[in-house]
């Protein structure tokens, strides 16, 4: 099998085009926008929110499910836009690494060491041909006891960064613009204005009203460090007050 | 290293005798921010444009300017993930090192043991080559150097350096205004001067990032507030 670089084969494995670009990976940026689904992460004074969609395609799936939130640890929060089998691969091992990392150093593992392990396991994807880079882009977030409220966010390409608020997924630059207005004077946000902050930028840009059944809302914050899951009732209390609020 | 199924090297010559995938690399360099790097008679300065794609992202939480030892900084230009996984391998190979001589490791061996690996990557199977030059700047016995790694692996000990979109530009203004007996201070008014040149939109303390080395062979990363002090002089 002889094979030349750039001889087609830059758009099939990880290896470099002409222009310098990884077309794989840009192929894997797509691969999370097909998904569907927008998601929407904001970190506030002394907690962080993330919500997503919750798209159940068929009445007869079992919604309970249905879900791109995962917690990593009790304290380590995943939110998962993409491809729903890819992310759980990446959940699984994620949850391993910080089982590990406690156990071997003796101390929680804090949230940018885990952003980082995601994204320098997804570079190994971009260097390497026999594995193809993972089609999830990765939300996680954590209380951090140095650091206070963290967001930080993981692609394909193995970049991550930490963020005040992001997206990810179908309307991700919509969603980012309107995020920048709202952010722009480093606003000091509550627990509830951080979780309305996400749903209601959510609906703006996907431009509808959603039902509680319709969402799924992940929190951490300085009083509840455990990442945890709103349920519908709570859902519902947010969605009434952003309604009321406009 | 790979899959059996990728055991063949995935950079090969082409007929005229060109590694394609290497200048592919080079290329997705030249399309990374710019950086550049300043050797003078006291120490070392190399600096690097820190544009964040939204006001959203938390610069803090960027970090483009590595230390690979105490006396020894990196900075880079292209692919930050590749960044990422070669600042790791040099650290631990910097280790290996000490624990086998007890001895810090020298300048020039860190940036050979680096290059080896950029091009094993160029000769291996199932990988591409890493898509990043460096720029290591440090101090040891030898005094004050700084060299450039590039994704071939080839490496030369430089007086000063520019690398990434604005290379051309940076080059010409580094030949004009570099003078053999600088000084670190005059040498990071000058990297700060060139970064200026070619920027985009107003420069600050959030959008640039500056590592130096003293004769105190310590390399550290400046703080935002004294990268403004800088940035104020040069004004």
């Amino acid at each position: 099998m002889s094979r030349g670089s750039g001889g087609g084969y830059d758009r099939h494995i990880t290896i470099f085009s002409p222009e310098g670009r990884l077309f794989q990976v840009e192929y894997a940026f797509k691969a999370v926008k097909a998904a569907g689904v927008t998601s929407i992460g904001v970190r506030g004074k002394d907690s962080v929110c993330v919500v997503t969609q919750k798209k159940v395609p068929d009445k007869l799936l079992d919604h309970t499910s249905v879900t791109h939130l995962f917690p990593i640890t009790k304290y380590l929060g995943l939110l998962a836009t993409g491809m729903t089998a890819d992310a759980r691969t990446l959940v699984q091992q994620a949850r391993y690494e910080a089982a590990e990392f406690r156990f071997k150093y003796g101390y929680e593992m804090p949230v940018d060491v885990l952003a980082k392990w995601i994204a320098d396991k997804s570079q190994v994807y971009t260097q390497h041909a026999y594995m193809r880079p993972l089609g999830v882009v990765a939300m996680v977030l954590s209380i951090d006891e140095e650091c206070g409220p963290r967001l930080f966010k993981c692609d394909p390409a193995g970049h991550f960064f930490g963020h005040k608020a992001t997206s990810a997924g179908l309307k991700e630059q919509e969603a980012i613009n309107f995020l920048e207005k709202k952010m722009k004077n480093d606003p000091a946000f509550t627990f509830q204005e951080t979780v309305q902050t996400a749903i209601s930028t959510l609906q703006s840009v996907l431009q509808e009203d959603f039902k509680a059944s319709e969402i799924e809302v992940g929190v951490v914050s300085k009083e509840n460090p455990e990442f945890r899951v709103l349920s519908i009732e709570e859902i519902d209390e947010h969605l009434t007050a952003i309604s009321e609020r406009d | 290293m790979g899959d059996s199924q990728y055991s063949f090297s995935l950079t090969t010559f082409s007929p005229s005798g060109k590694l394609v995938q290497i200048e592919h690399a080079l290329t997705a360099v030249g399309s990374g921010q710019t950086s550049l790097g300043i050797k003078a008679s006291n120490g070392v300065v190399i600096a690097t444009e820190k544009k964040l794609p939204s006001i959203l992202v938390d610069e803090s939480s960027v970090h483009k300017i590595q230390s690979l030892t105490p006396n020894i900084g990196v900075v880079y230009s292209g692919m930050g993930p590749d960044f990422r996984v070669l600042v790791r391998k040099s650290r631990k190979q910097a280790e290996q090192y000490h624990r086998l001589y007890k001895e810090p490791i020298p300048v020039t061996q860190l940036v050979r043991e680096t290059a080896a690996v950029m091009q094993e990557f160029t000769q291996s199977g199932g990988v591409r080559p890493f898509g990043v030059s460096l720029l290591v700047a440090g101090y040891d016995d030898k005094g004050p150097q700084l060299y450039q790694v590039d994704p071939s692996g080839s490496y030369f000990s430089w007086k000063a350096s520019a690398m990434g979109k604005n290379v051309s530009n940076a080059k010409t203004f580094l030949e004009k205004r570099y003078v053999e007996e600088m000084e670190l201070d005059d040498a990071v008014h000058t990297a700060i001067l060139t970064l200026k040149e070619g920027f985009e939109g107003q420069i600050s303390e959030k959008n640039i990032e500056i590592g130096i080395i003293g004769e105190k062979k310590e390399f550290r990363v400046l703080t935002p507030n004294e990268i403004r002090d800088y940035l104020a002089e040069v004004e």
